[in-house]
């Protein structure tokens, strides 16, 4: 039967695809045909790349011509941990400087992890006339000198965030560089700033940007500010606070409450820093409205953190210490019904010994009461494979699940037993589990588990687990959807990465640190896979000074279009694929 | 009677109609208050003033079929009416639209070019919906698209896309060769590692009386619970076997091994892939999972490279088998010798890569609670 195509003209057909947004989507109309794959490049305006060494700026901006946002990362995840050593790479100036001359009408710019100068900030302030969005997390390598060009050019700007960002805070007067003109702020973000930013240019900046939603203050803004900037901002949504705490007097606290009650619309609160808790009641007239609370930085004790989310009924997210205690999370657990999203900080990680009475009950009961729960941090120090199935079976609707039992390889401490049949629990019943971190005592028994149940799962974090190889070659040839896979001192070496070597070009990236997998390995995936980057990071010197059967000391590797990266430190070597063996 | 009386005496008699011609040529009337409703007519009759007779029709664009057009009509019959509610008219909507994909392009493409925009969103969000979370093949398999793209470049910048190249990747003989080799040496890693289980479960003896399996042997097999622990049985004894041939492709390596200085290596991994085959073909059925296809490939190499590519694939081969306890022995004897050098003063930096390297301990790792997530705390 002759197939004859449905046909539309372009216009219709880049109409279609501009109801169509999601990375995926795009990727899947992209690959259907040509004339599918052309209509599509042209009409593409938002580019996601998850790993800014998998292509060159020059290959982006050629096959797509007209974007208007652009969200890029960096480094590892494991960077955040100190395991990525510094001038690893991850700059985002080529970047930059390729947009700059290919997309005038560029918008907005999303980075995570990426060294970012003054001098990016500065060609991103002169080159994009209609820019408005800049969204900065756990980046660093820049000033305040380069956010006050952003400031003074960058007239259409709405969203301006720094997240947990590393800035060299030269001065707080950078603020004052919004012309009084601007008002177009929408969203802003300094909470990570270190220093003092000018505060009556805050105020008054706070105070003409009208559609002003998002606000997130940093340590330094004092407490009896706050009520000022509110009045000035009584239709924010979003606010974290500054430093918590101040000499208690009664006008102050009504002050502040009042500001609250002024603030209708508020729905996320954060900051919280130093906080004393008689001023909590401050915030008590909007909690019934909240559907976000980070309380990371609140170290208060449980009695004051009960009497506050006891009362967040619409509460969907929430990010506490471990102050909160098994106490607490029953009490949320009880009112807190539309929860979806749970984080548990430890107050104290390096300490020896519990210092509050936060154990795997906690998150048992938290799992019983929040039925709509599906994303979990969890940090605690004892844990069952009872607690686990149970959790298990109440959450079959779990995506992340994301514990860390703080000493390493802490068996059930019931029964002394691997927490294998635990976290095999989880992911056999939670089957839309999309990413996953495993910690206690594991042997490779869990790995098969992951590797049989664990179909939806994208990101898989492993830390002093397993046994022998077969635990990594169960995750990499059972876990269909695998992007990335981040794994530190675990005994796994050669054979299962060699087993599963094209694997690996279906996968973002893969990190092994203190493993052992082998120099000879590594050399042999280089060259087998030229569509890897394989690179040995270790400080001890150049590999090839050592004998072949030496594992590396850290291992990353990563699918790229664009061949050998070029901006490598010393103690990065790149195993090249012999080009004399390609068969072209 | 004029037409102007008739108009006085009865005015919905008088509802004036025009006259459009669709692709096909066969031309037809239509209340000029609906036809209205689609910009490009009403651009033809105000600005053009054509439509009022049959000599006049308005010519509607080629993509305009009747049958389109006539559902097209049925949507501006329905929207033109003003006293509708939001939610009437978006459940009108939702039903209007549950047609075959075929339909909805043709829809789509008649509603654009009569400029009608709402239709084009709503039909435009539907073929979107219909789009959204299919694979590339099934999309070319609903709208009849061809298979027409060969290269590759570009495709795979996002890294979030299933890529070509896993298909490019097994295309490569030398890839093929290697995972031929791989997908053997998988099985007989899981293979051992079943073993392993089931020596363990030969522990429990056959209670079994002689008669049991006496009627067993004679085909009076009533018995369920006897069938199921025979059947065991035999498994177990097709496994001891493969166990046993497993072991002795061990022992045939290590002699492999002893031999090998100055031999010709291909010859003799060629010895243990003949074993290994003939072992693992038992082993098909135990393993439900997918594998690389294992049969004789043509790979039209040259001979010249096969036979390096033959030469590294036994190397590499001969890796594989090599005795892992062995060198976890010798890798932790050396991590032994650094534990003592810990206490030397040269700093946190030292100290904490050799802790990485003396695997077993972690004291001295101050990380390791970060590993799940970072914390932005001030230390107090």
């Amino acid at each position: 039967m002759p197939r004859v195509a449905y046909s539309f003209p372009e216009e219709v057909l880049e109409h279609v695809f501009s109801f169509i947004e999601c990375d995926r989507d795009r990727g899947s109309i992209s690959l259907v045909c040509k004339s599918w794959y052309e209509i599509e490049r042209w009409c593409r305006r938002r580019v996601f790349v998850g790993n800014c060494y998998a292509v060159s700026p020059a290959t982006v901006v050629k096959r797509f011509p007209k974007v208007r946002s652009m969200a890029i990362k960096g480094k590892p995840h494991f960077a955040d941990f100190n395991l990525v050593p510094e001038g690893w790479g991850a700059y985002v100036f080529p970047w930059i400087k390729a947009m700059a001359v290919a997309y005038p009408w560029l918008q907005e710019i999303r980075l995570k992890r990426m060294v970012v100068t003054d001098d990016c900030l500065e060609l991103i302030a002169k080159s994009f006339k209609n820019f408005a969005v800049l969204v900065l997390t756990s980046c660093e390598g820049f000033t305040t000198d380069g956010l006050a060009a952003i400031a003074a050019n960058c007239r259409n700007l709405r969203e301006l965030e720094l997240r947990e960002s590393e800035v060299e805070d030269i001065c707080g007067h950078w603020l004052s560089h919004f012309p009084d003109s601007y008002t177009s702020l929408v969203s802003l973000n300094i909470s990570c700033l270190g220093n003092e930013v000018n505060l009556s240019a805050l105020e008054r900046l706070v105070s003409r940007c009208t559609n002003l939603k998002t606000l997130r203050l940093n340590r330094a803004v004092p407490l009896d500010k706050l009520a000022n900037l509110l009045r000035g901002a009584p239709q924010l949504v979003e606010l974290g606070t500054g430093t918590y705490t101040a000499e208690m007097r009664p006008e102050v606290l009504a002050n502040l409450a009042e500001a609250f009650s002024g603030c209708k619309q508020l729905k996320s609160l954060s900051g919280f820093w130093d906080v004393l808790p008689s001023y909590l009641p401050a915030v008590y007239p909007v909690c019934s409205n909240l559907t976000s609370l980070n309380l990371s930085y609140a170290t208060i004790q449980s009695s004051d953190l009960i009497k506050l989310v006891s009362q967040c009924e619409s509460l969907r997210r929430l990010w506490v210490l471990d102050y909160i205690e098994d106490a607490g999370l029953e009490v949320i657990a009880a009112s807190c019904k539309d929860l979806r999203e749970l984080r548990v900080f430890p107050s104290d990680p390096f300490g020896l010994e519990a210092n509050v009475a936060l154990t795997e009950q906690g998150l048992v009961s938290v799992s019983e009461g929040c039925t709509k729960l599906q994303s979990v941090l969890y940090f605690c120090r004892q844990m069952s494979n009872a607690a686990l199935n149970t959790i298990a079976r109440n959450r079959p609707n779990m995506t992340r699940f994301r514990l860390c039992i703080i000493e390493p390889r802490a068996p059930d401490y019931l029964t002394h037993q691997p927490l294998d049949a635990g976290f095999g629990a989880i992911v056999e019943h939670c089957k839309d589990l999309r990413r996953l971190s495993l910690s206690g005592h594991l042997t490779d028994r869990v790995f098969e588990y992951i590797g049989t149940y664990g179909k939806k799962l994208e990101m898989l974090s492993v830390a002093f687990a397993g046994e022998t190889d077969l635990g990594l070659h169960h995750v990499l040839s059972g876990c269909d959807n695998l992007r990335k896979l981040e794994i530190r001192d675990c005994p796994f070496g050669d054979k299962a990465l060699l087993a599963n070597a094209a694997k690996l070009e279906t996968m973002r990236s893969l990190w092994m640190s203190s493993c052992l997998v082998s120099y000879g390995a590594c050399k042999l995936l280089g060259l087998k896979l030229p569509r890897l980057n394989v690179e040995v990071i270790d400080e001890r010197g150049p590999p090839d000074s050592r004998p072949d059967s030496t594992p590396v000391e850290k291992l990353y590797i990563y699918r790229t279009v664009s061949g050998p990266r070029l901006d490598m430190p010393c103690y990065v070597w790149r195993m090249e694929d012999d080009s004399a063996l390609r068969i072209s | 009677m004029s037409e102007i009386d008739m108009a006085i005496i009865k005015p919905e008699m008088m509802k004036p109609y025009i006259w459009l011609e669709t692709s096909d040529g066969s031309i037809q009337q239509v209340e000029q208050e609906i036809a209205m409703y689609c910009p490009l007519i009403c651009q033809e009759i105000i600005q053009k003033g054509m439509g009022s007779s049959k000599n006049c029709a308005i010519c509607l664009p080629q993509r305009v079929s009747p049958a389109m057009l006539s559902l097209i009509l049925d949507y501006c019959r329905f929207h033109q009416v003003p006293g509708r509610s939001n939610k009437e008219r978006k459940s009108y909507d939702e039903k209007f639209i549950r047609i075959d994909t075929k339909r909805l392009c043709e829809l789509t493409s008649a509603a654009d070019s009569l400029q009608l925009k709402p239709l084009v969103d709503l039909t435009s969000r539907a073929l979107a919906r219909i789009i959204e979370g299919k694979s590339p093949e099934e999309i070319r398999e609903i709208f009849h698209l061809p298979d027409d793209l060969t290269e590759v470049s570009g495709a795979c910048e996002n890294s979030e896309e299933k890529l070509e190249p896993l298909k490019n990747a097994t295309d490569d003989p030398r890839i093929r060769l290697l995972n031929r080799l791989y997908a053997k040496k998988r099985r007989e890693l899981k293979e051992r590692e079943r073993l392993k289980n089931v020596e363990a479960e030969e522990e429990h003896a056959d209670e079994r009386s002689v008669d049991d399996l006496l009627s067993f042997i004679n085909g009076n097999g009533e018995d369920p619970k006897g069938i199921k622990t025979s059947k065991n049985k035999k498994k177990n004894r097709r496994k001891k076997e493969q166990h046993q041939k497993s072991t002795s492709l061990k022992e045939a390596s290590e002699v492999n091994k002893k031999e090998i200085n100055g031999q010709n290596i291909r010859h003799q991994s060629a010895e243990v892939d003949r074993i290994a085959e003939t072992s693992n073909s038992h082993a098909e059925d135990l393993f439900a999972q997918k594998e690389f296809d294992d049969g004789d490939i043509d790979d039209g190499i040259d001979p010249a490279l096969k036979e390096k590519i033959d030469r590294e694939v036994a190397d590499f081969a001969r890796r594989l088998n090599s005795d892992w306890p062995e060198r976890m022995q010798e890798f932790l004897s050396s991590g032994q010798e650094k534990k003592t050098m810990l206490f030397t003063p040269n700093g946190n930096s030292f100290l904490r890569r050799n802790a990485c390297m003396c695997y077993p301990s972690v004291l001295n790792d101050f990380t390791y609670p970060l590993y799940a997530c970072k914390l932005n705390f001030h230390p107090f």
